[in-house]
């Protein structure tokens, strides 16, 4: 072997041990595909507070703790049935019966995850609830799911939770046979990385100065056939935005007449009629249509004001990068519009070209990130100093498709009978089935083994939640039908069902990534069809 | 009696008292949407638990959530194919399998752990693949389900499972569900195999794999995507030589990574790494274990429903999205007419009579509704191009050039078949 094999070979085993992933992120690159390191670590640093350890309650945890969340602690009394032991993969079959549940589900869902820490407290929420330690253990979790648990325990909880801002949102559940629903209380949720699909700007129609100088200082005409062949949409589009403009007033294209004109343009532009580049760039004639704009779901973020205008808000800086936001936008020095992104789609073009023009983006979008940060020290100088450079870097990225949601307390809606009503004519089948899940939970406080449940109870509770007069669609009756069928069936597709539905939900609440649901989220797995009722 | 062997563990129907407490609220009355045939009680229960034998085809992601549930929803005979073994990466949603599983088949892993787990049912694994098995096979199955990853194996799954139906023998009907995932997104299907729309009838919902023409990745390299396909497809073999590319081997992965990003590195070309090049080598789509859970869940579902007619079933497609709040579509997929599976017609086809065969095959390729890799083609018996053996393609090759219409007159069949086609297509030319 020559000397300089062995030296390669030494280079290569060095780079092997710094880029070849280690074992914690094999066993979870599947995931960090999704939410990266960012929300791993966030997974990591949550602690879910799980009531009750029933079938549901398992799957849910299950799907938390594969992941890899920190912590969860399942709160529950109960006693293992011989109905437990057929309906929950996390008990030991009938080794388990007579003994607490939560205790034998704990080593079960431990094993699935060495990373992540569990403990079993058998004792009922509602001990808790009666004192301060104990509604001081309870809010100092960062998420709180309970299933199937008792109404009056149920809304005692949820206004502990909702009394105070900071404290953590509660996943509540319930099902029922083959029906279903689950709410997330929280008072605001703010996503900086939604992973929606909007496109952001290239700013086309408003080119910072080194993009318009290429896009003007080019020579379409004299350029050598495989350079022009090679043009960057980008700049084709800039430079005939510049043309037209010149021609036009300083107006871009509007009518329809005029954008054909422009296409036709774009074509004139062409050598050879196999130039993929320029049919590239009429492909994309359509970001010229228009000046990039802040879209308005962005703007009325801008003017939103924090929940507490004095003491603790949650999502502090979240509402100062908002407002910093639009101070950006309307900054002198600015460039009027959203900050630039430095992503750039791929596109027909040289290596060269490609490379020029994707370091352009990237320094004017650090030039405005500069700017950015400039007027955010000014404003709020507390936040620039503890704001971390890859929280900055997430919010000005995803500028154009921030999410800022506003939950509702549970229970809220349901006093609201003329929306209820009126849900109930839009959407019957859903709504339906949450109001005949709402009666079920009344009829079940009275009497938790089903006994008190029947159809025509069910339709008396049903009647006073909506009002009485107040005709009830035939959806109505079918949901009543079915609870009245199976009151306290927990079927394990139904668990896993949920099991799913509300791990996801879970994920997104704590890693601040995707965009959870916000309303009352209703499964019929008889039509196999979800809804969304109730939505602030 | 009964007591006692539950003591004593592990017989074979080793049911308590009480064990079926939840699904018996089902299976004793039937609800508003339930179908007048179902006949509640001791006789429905007796079928799931003592008769119906249930194929599960995956023992992945999906997989592992299947058995799961149809164990803990009662039944009893359970078959579960998969031609894999368990690797790290399958951890994070794989709930059946442990680190030191790692390495092993699982069909095996996933089948023991089931029958540790929920006592009286029986998994019996196959560590294979699914063309292994012949008709008289799949035959003994009351349902199939699927929780695969392969377009490839789903295909031939559904094809056969249609060549399956003999309409004197009801019994050879063999509903089909079908789930499959990638990321925060998934869907679960039921396919009534020659009645309802087929899995064929729905390829062309399938998003079109990301393709990078040879002359980026030769020329023009701009992504880094670009630059680790260079190394897989062009520097491999080069250097390589006949050596197979094992996406599984770290060691391969690693040279494919520095190759890139030398490449990389030439060309300024930023965002090569390790991760990145898995990815693209491998096709790695994501998956997490909350929405497998939910699409397992939805199948099983089905399952349940169709074995025990407790409740009306899905008809016949549920889609979900979950990147933004719950979305979900459930609709009946249309059956296609000119499906080549199920359809029973040929499919009609327009083309130039300026086209060559040649620019026949290219267009078949590229087909989102026909995805062929290599097809074949054949008309009235005679050959037109064939793919293999070697003698053949030769001798078929000089037909390449020639135009179609000198071979298949106007409304004339063609029979296209390939290795990764489960059964042959027919095609009806017309000339414009």
């Amino acid at each position: 072997m020559s000397t300089t094999g062995e030296s390669q070979n030494i280079e290569q085993a060095t780079s092997a041990i710094t880029d070849a992933p280690d074992n914690k992120t094999r066993r979870y690159d599947r995931q960090l595909r999704l939410w990266a390191a960012s929300g791993q670590s966030a997974l990591e640093s949550s602690r879910t507070l799980v009531l009750s350890s029933s079938a549901t309650a398992t799957s849910i945890l299950k799907n938390l703790v594969l992941p890899g969340i920190g912590h969860f602690t399942l709160l529950d009394p109960a006693i293992t049935t011989t109905a437990d032991a057929g309906n929950n993969f996390f008990i030991n079959a009938q080794e388990s019966i007579g003994k607490p549940r939560a205790a034998e589900a704990l080593p079960l869902l431990r094993e699935l995850n060495d990373s992540v820490d569990g403990e079993a407290v058998l004792k009922d929420v509602k001990e808790l609830l009666g004192t301060e330690d104990g509604r001081e253990t309870i809010r100092s979790f960062s998420l709180i799911i309970a299933h199937n648990l008792n109404k009056d325990v149920l809304d005692e909880l949820a206004e502990l939770l909702w009394a105070d801002l900071t404290n953590p949102p509660l996943i509540v559940v319930r099902s029922a046979g083959f029906l279903a629903d689950f709410f997330i209380q929280f008072h605001e949720h703010c996503v900086s990385q939604p992973h929606t699909d909007g496109t952001p700007s290239l700013r086309i129609t408003r080119p910072f100065p080194e993009l318009l100088r290429w896009a003007r200082e080019l020579d379409f005409d004299s350029v050598d056939p495989t350079t022009h062949a090679h043009i960057p949409f980008v700049v084709i589009l800039v430079r005939a935005v510049d043309d037209w403009r010149a021609k036009h007033d300083d107006k871009l294209p509007s009518t329809s007449a005029e954008k054909n004109e422009f296409k036709a343009q774009l074509r004139a532009m062409k050598h050879k009629p196999d130039e993929e580049n320029f049919d590239e760039a009429e492909a994309q004639a359509w970001r010229v249509w228009s000046e990039p704009t802040v879209p308005g779901e962005i703007t009325s973020l801008f003017t939103l004001p924090p929940l507490s205008a004095s003491g603790p808000t949650p999502n502090q800086s979240f509402h100062a990068l908002l407002r910093t936001l639009n101070a950006f936008v309307g900054s002198p020095g600015g460039p009027g519009c959203l900050p630039l992104s430095a992503a750039l789609p791929d596109m027909r073009t040289d290596t060269e070209s490609y490379v020029k023009l994707q370091n352009l983006y990237r320094d004017r979008s650090l030039h405005e990130k500069e700017h950015f940060k400039g007027i955010l020290s000014e404003i709020f100088p507390d936040i620039a100093a503890e704001v971390n450079e890859d929280e900055l870097d997430a919010f000005l990225k995803n500028a154009h498709q921030l999410r800022l949601l506003r939950g509702r307390r549970w229970g809220e809606w349901a006093k609201d009978k003329s929306a209820i009503a009126e849900a109930l004519q839009i959407f019957p089948r859903d709504a339906g089935t949450h109001v005949a899940l709402t009666a079920l939970s009344t009829l079940l406080s009275q009497a938790p083994d089903g006994s008190a449940v029947t159809a025509d109870a069910l339709r008396a509770e049903v009647q006073t939640l909506v009002g009485e007069g107040v005709e009830l669609p035939e959806e109505v009756d079918t949901a009543i039908g079915e609870l009245a069928r199976a009151p306290t069936a927990e079927l394990p597709n139904t668990a896993a069902f949920l099991g799913g539905m509300v791990a996801q939900e879970a994920i997104k609440m704590i890693t601040k990534q995707y965009v959870p649901v916000n309303g009352y989220c209703v499964v019929d797995l008889i039509d196999s069809t979800t809804g969304i009722v109730g939505t602030p | 009696m009964a007591a006692a062997t539950v003591l004593n563990g592990n017989a074979p129907s080793a049911d308590w008292p009480g064990r079926y407490h939840h699904v018996d609220q089902i299976l004793d009355k039937p609800g508003p949407r339930t179908d007048p045939s179902f006949l509640a009680g001791p006789g429905v229960k007796e079928f799931l638990r003592d008769q119906c034998k249930i194929l599960v085809i995956g023992a992945g992601g999906l997989g592992c959530e299947i058995l799961a549930n149809l164990a803990l929803s009662g039944f009893k005979d359970i078959h579960v194919i998969d031609m894999d073994t368990i690797d790290i990466s399958n951890l994070n949603r794989q709930f059946l399998f442990r680190p030191k599983d790692v390495g092993k088949p699982k069909a095996i892993v996933a089948a023991e752990f089931i029958m540790s787990r929920v006592p009286g049912v029986t998994v019996t694994p196959y560590y294979g693949k699914i063309q292994d098995k012949d008709d008289d096979y799949y035959m003994q199955f009351n349902l199939v389900i699927c929780g695969l990853d392969s377009v490839e194996a789903r295909r031939w799954i559904n094809a056969t499972l249609v060549n399956l139906v003999d309409p004197e023998n009801p019994e050879s009907l063999k509903p089909l569900i079908d789930g499959g995932t990638e990321g925060f997104k998934g869907q679960a299907r039921v396919i009534l195999p020659t009645i309802t729309s087929c899995y064929e009838c729905s390829l062309d919902m399938l998003n079109k794999p990301t393709a990078f023409p040879i002359c980026t990745i030769a020329n023009t390299p701009r992504l880094p995507e670009h630059c680790i396909e260079w190394a897989s497809v062009l520097e491999w073999p080069r250097v390589q030589g006949d050596k197979k590319l094992d996406t599984d081997n770290p060691e391969h992965i690693q040279w494919l990574y520095q190759v890139a990003s030398a490449r990389a590195k030439e060309f300024k070309i930023e965002g090569v790494t390790w991760s990145l090049t898995q990815g693209v080598v491998k096709n790695i789509i994501p998956a997490i274990a909350s929405t497998n859970a939910i699409i397992a869940a939805s199948c099983c579902n089905e399952a349940f429903k169709i074995a025990t007619s407790s409740s009306a079933y899905l008809n016949n497609y549920f889609m979900l999205i979950g990147t933004d709040g719950v979305y979900s579509f459930t609709f009946e997929h249309q059956k296609r007419d000119d499906c080549p599976v199920c359809g029973g017609e040929s499919l009609d086809i327009t083309i130039s009579r300026e086209w060559t065969v040649d620019r026949l095959i290219e267009m078949l390729v590229e087909r989102q509704d026909i995805q062929v890799k290599k097809p074949s083609l054949s008309s009235g018996g005679k050959q037109i191009y064939f793919q293999a053996p070697p003698q053949l393609e030769e001798a078929t090759r000089p037909n390449l050039e020639k135009k179609v219409l000198e071979l298949v007159e106007d409304g004339g069949d063609i029979t296209v078949t390939a290795t990764t086609l489960p059964f042959n297509l027919t095609l009806r030319v017309k000339y414009t």
